[in-house]
């Protein structure tokens, strides 16, 4: 059984899937659309039948215990999976604004860099930060050191670490805290523009406050970009995201606007979950 | 005390008193400190042992070259290295003949043309070398004068050591028996020194009949043969004026000028011949040695990184899962082949093919082709390189898969195709691994014995690098293989032995500084890759 919901605060109303052999339901278009996907890697079957509408400019959760494939999700958006041998999609499709992204003739150089993406653990590269950030722009083909230049500060603007690094930007990114250093990946993520930014579990490796910091960031950030992150942390898909997705053994139990999972969740695993009653 | 009981089955009770437990325990520390120990006193060993028998070299390097001034061999060298460099103008001529005749057989002009031709020249040439005869005659008439008063007081050396060595024992009338010879070394330096005045006429005489012969210089039919044709009659000038200064170098001369202490080490370090066993005078020096195994590693090296580097990126990086199984095994592998097995197919294969092309026409336009000979500096360096292409390989991918997975996965993401990702993010990030993989290798291949030992060509020599990259198609020796060759044969305790065992020393003292630099290469690859 489906439901479309009234969503004041999105402008697309989102899908909420019911277990795997509820069908497929007429929508309204979300930025993201995934239609009844399964994902293997190699024999090893690990998402079921996921249909969902991710909206645009807001931020989406994927919540669910360890092992339930979001993070699987996550990285099928921009095709990293690639990178994995015998690991892909199996039945169903992903579309982004309209096209199918495995379609056999897409440019995943181009996908990629629609479609940016923030590690669980931080990565900068052993390069100084300005050539962290400028990494993006310099594979595209930029070499107008101007444009670089301007695009470089926007982006550690945007990313909020611009004050606290404008007078170093040519040490190594290796100097800089943990919380720094992921949000200079966020920066390194922005500087090419995308226009979603998949982001996995991108505060499990830091304190408090950088947490804050980096949660702050991402509600400024879904003004211009869609946002999709993954998380462990309640507390945190309840305080940055408009939606949320709650999986469990690979399958979408709940798709709901965060708000309503967290008060009035429909399904019982889901509020079990939440209350952290197992998971 | 029934549950007590079972639970007994499950961890037995400790039956072992503490005492026993605790001698257990020293025993096993004792067994694996003992085996450290044994280790680093064996190391030990070894190097003070090398020390040891190498300094002794200084001292009796010096007596050697000392007795090569008592002698008065340093003497006649000086009349003999105007000999050589007269020999050297002759040789030139032949050159400038032997290109002549080719330009002239480019042009097909018959054989008798040509001789015809070069009549003039060949007459020229052969009155040129004629007037050193006597010159030739001195050096040959004070060699023996030197040689025979060498002998004599190397005879006298052995017998005065003998007697001191009796007399530490005590025998003190078997030390007495042993007679000094007398050597009347005035009168036999009177006679050297006369060779002086002879030196001085020979020379005059030559310059003489030189001058006459270069005014009366045939010209020759080909400009650029002329050319060098006038380059050498320019050398042959500056000859003649250092003739005088050779014999004021004879005047001054004197058998008992102090030889400094530095001599001997700097005659080792910067001596540019190794001369052993020879009639006349031995020379310890290991530059043609050092520049020998210098040039066969850098030729390796040169082969070798980029093989070993590319296909560790390419296994790394690229492979599929299949091709990986195959590659990487297989170019480990070939560190278990033997070095000699190497040799063999270096001399029965590389060197023979190496030579074969050379001669092919196919290869005409390279200057320095044909070669002549089948072992060289190329053939020892390709077979080189085949033993440092493991070492680089296993060492370079090793680094290559270090690289935290992280930094491949955020290259990618933002939108890095593979080449991309390759040159500016694996490479960079595992750059000092890979030097040190390649350090590493050098330091294989510049310990290595068999291979160089076999293909190298072993002409003691330093390579003639004004034939540009002719140069690698020379044969030459290297430091182990002259280790290798000669360890066997020399008389223990002897200056050459010492000599040898210094060679080994100056050979640690290089792989040791690679690894100290490969490891430091090492510990900055751990850092960049956090």
């Amino acid at each position: 059984m489906v439901t479309v919901l009234e969503m004041p605060e999105i402008t697309s109303p989102i899908t909420v899937n019911q277990p795997a052999t509820a069908p497929i339901p007429e929508v309204e278009r979300g930025i993201i659309e995934i239609e009844s996907v399964d994902f293997a890697y190699g024999t090893n079957k690990v998402l079921h039948d996921i249909s969902l509408n991710i909206p645009p400019r807001s931020v989406t959760a994927f919540i669910g215990p360890s092992g339930c494939g979001k993070t699987t999700l996550l990285r099928c958006l921009n095709r990293m999976n690639d990178l994995i041998d015998g690991a892909g999609i199996t039945r169903g499709s992903i579309k982004i604004e309209g096209l199918d992204i495995n379609a056999p003739h897409l440019d995943v150089v181009d996908l990629r860099r629609r479609v940016g993406m923030v590690f669980q653990k931080s990565n900068p590269f052993p390069k100084s930060i300005y050539d962290n950030v400028a990494y993006g722009l310099r594979i595209a083909g930029i070499t107008k050191r101007t444009l670089i230049d301007e695009a470089v500060e926007k982006s550690l603007r945007s990313a909020a670490l611009w004050d606290e690094v404008k007078d170093r930007l040519h040490v190594s990114g290796y100097g800089l805290s943990g919380g720094q250093q992921q949000r200079l990946c966020i920066a390194r993520a922005l500087a090419v523009e995308p226009e979603i930014v998949l982001m996995d579990e991108p505060c499990s490796a830091l304190d408090p406050i950088a947490t804050a910091k980096v949660e702050e960031l991402i509600r400024q950030l879904k003004e211009q970009y869609t946002i999709v992150i993954v998380t462990h942390n309640m507390q945190q898909a309840g305080r940055c995201s408009d939606v949320t997705a709650f999986f469990y053994l690979g399958r979408l139990i709940e798709f709901d606007r965060t708000t309503k999972i967290f008060s009035n969740p429909a399904q019982r695993q889901t509020e079990e979950y939440i209350t952290g009653r197992f998971g | 005390m029934e549950g007590l009981a079972d639970s007994r089955i499950l961890i037995p009770a400790r039956t072992k008193s503490r005492r026993t437990q605790a001698a257990i325990e020293q025993g096993i520390k004792a067994f694996f400190g003992g085996n450290a120990l044994v280790a680093v006193i064996v190391l030990a060993l070894i190097t003070i042992f090398l020390f040891r028998e190498g300094f002794g070299f200084f001292g009796q390097n010096l007596a050697n070259l000392r007795l090569y001034r008592q002698a008065g061999l340093e003497y006649v060298d000086i009349i003999r290295a105007t000999a050589a460099q007269h020999e050297a103008l002759s040789r030139k001529l032949s050159e400038i003949r032997l290109r002549q005749v080719r330009v002239m057989e480019k042009r097909n002009a018959p054989l008798d043309e040509i001789n015809a031709a070069l009549a003039s020249f060949d007459q020229f040439a052969s009155a040129f070398s004629d007037t050193a005869e006597n010159l030739h005659g001195l050096v040959s008439d004070l060699t023996e004068q030197a040689s025979g008063l060498k002998e004599r007081l190397f005879a006298r050396a052995e017998l005065l050591a003998q007697r001191s060595q009796l007399e530490q024992n005590g025998e003190h009338d078997a030390a007495a028996k042993i007679v000094l010879p007398e050597i009347d070394r005035k009168s036999a330096f009177d006679s050297l020194h006369q060779g002086a005045a002879t030196f001085e006429s020979v020379s005059a005489e030559m310059t003489a009949k030189l001058y006459n012969l270069l005014a009366t210089a045939p010209p020759l039919p080909d400009p650029g043969g002329q050319k060098a044709f006038e380059q050498w009659k320019t050398q042959t000038r500056e000859y003649l004026a250092g003739l005088p200064a050779a014999s004021e170098k004879l005047r001054s001369w004197s058998p008992d000028t102090a030889i400094p202490w530095y001599r001997s080490i700097s005659s080792f370090l910067f001596g540019r011949e190794w001369v052993t066993a020879s009639f006349w005078q031995d020379w310890y020096g290991i530059v043609p040695l050092l520049v020998g195994s210098v040039m066969v590693s850098l030729v390796a090296l040169l082969i070798a990184v980029p093989l070993g580097v590319a296909s560790a990126i390419y296994v790394s990086e690229v492979a599929s899962r299949h091709e990986k199984r195959l590659i990487k095994p297989y170019i480990e592998f070939i560190s278990a082949i033997p070095s000699v097995v190497l040799g063999f197919f270096g001399i029965a294969v590389v060197g023979q093919a190496v030579r074969a092309a050379s001669q092919s026409s196919f290869f005409k336009w390279v200057s320095f082709f044909p070669i002549s000979e089948r072992l060289n500096i190329f053939t020892a360096g390709c077979l080189l390189a085949l033993m440092a292409v493991p070492t680089i390989f296993t060492l370079a991918e090793d680094a290559l898969r270090n690289v935290p997975r992280g930094f491949k996965e955020a290259s990618y993401a933002m939108g890095a195709n593979r080449l991309q990702t390759i040159a500016r993010v694996i490479v960079p990030a595992s750059l000092s691994g890979i030097v040190s993989a390649i350090l590493l290798g050098l330091g294989r291949v510049i310990g290595e014995t068999m291979v160089v030992l076999l293909c190298a060509g072993n002409r003691i020599a330093i390579p003639d690098f004004t034939q540009g990259l002719g140069t690698i198609f020379q044969p030459v020796h290297t430091m182990t293989g002259i280790i290798a060759q000669e360890m066997g044969e020399v008389v223990r305790g002897s200056t050459h032995y010492r000599a040898l065992f210094m060679v080994g020393l100056v050979l640690f003292t290089i792989t040791l500084g690679i690894n100290y630099l490969a490891q430091k290469f090492v510990a900055r690859f751990r850092m960049s890759i956090g």
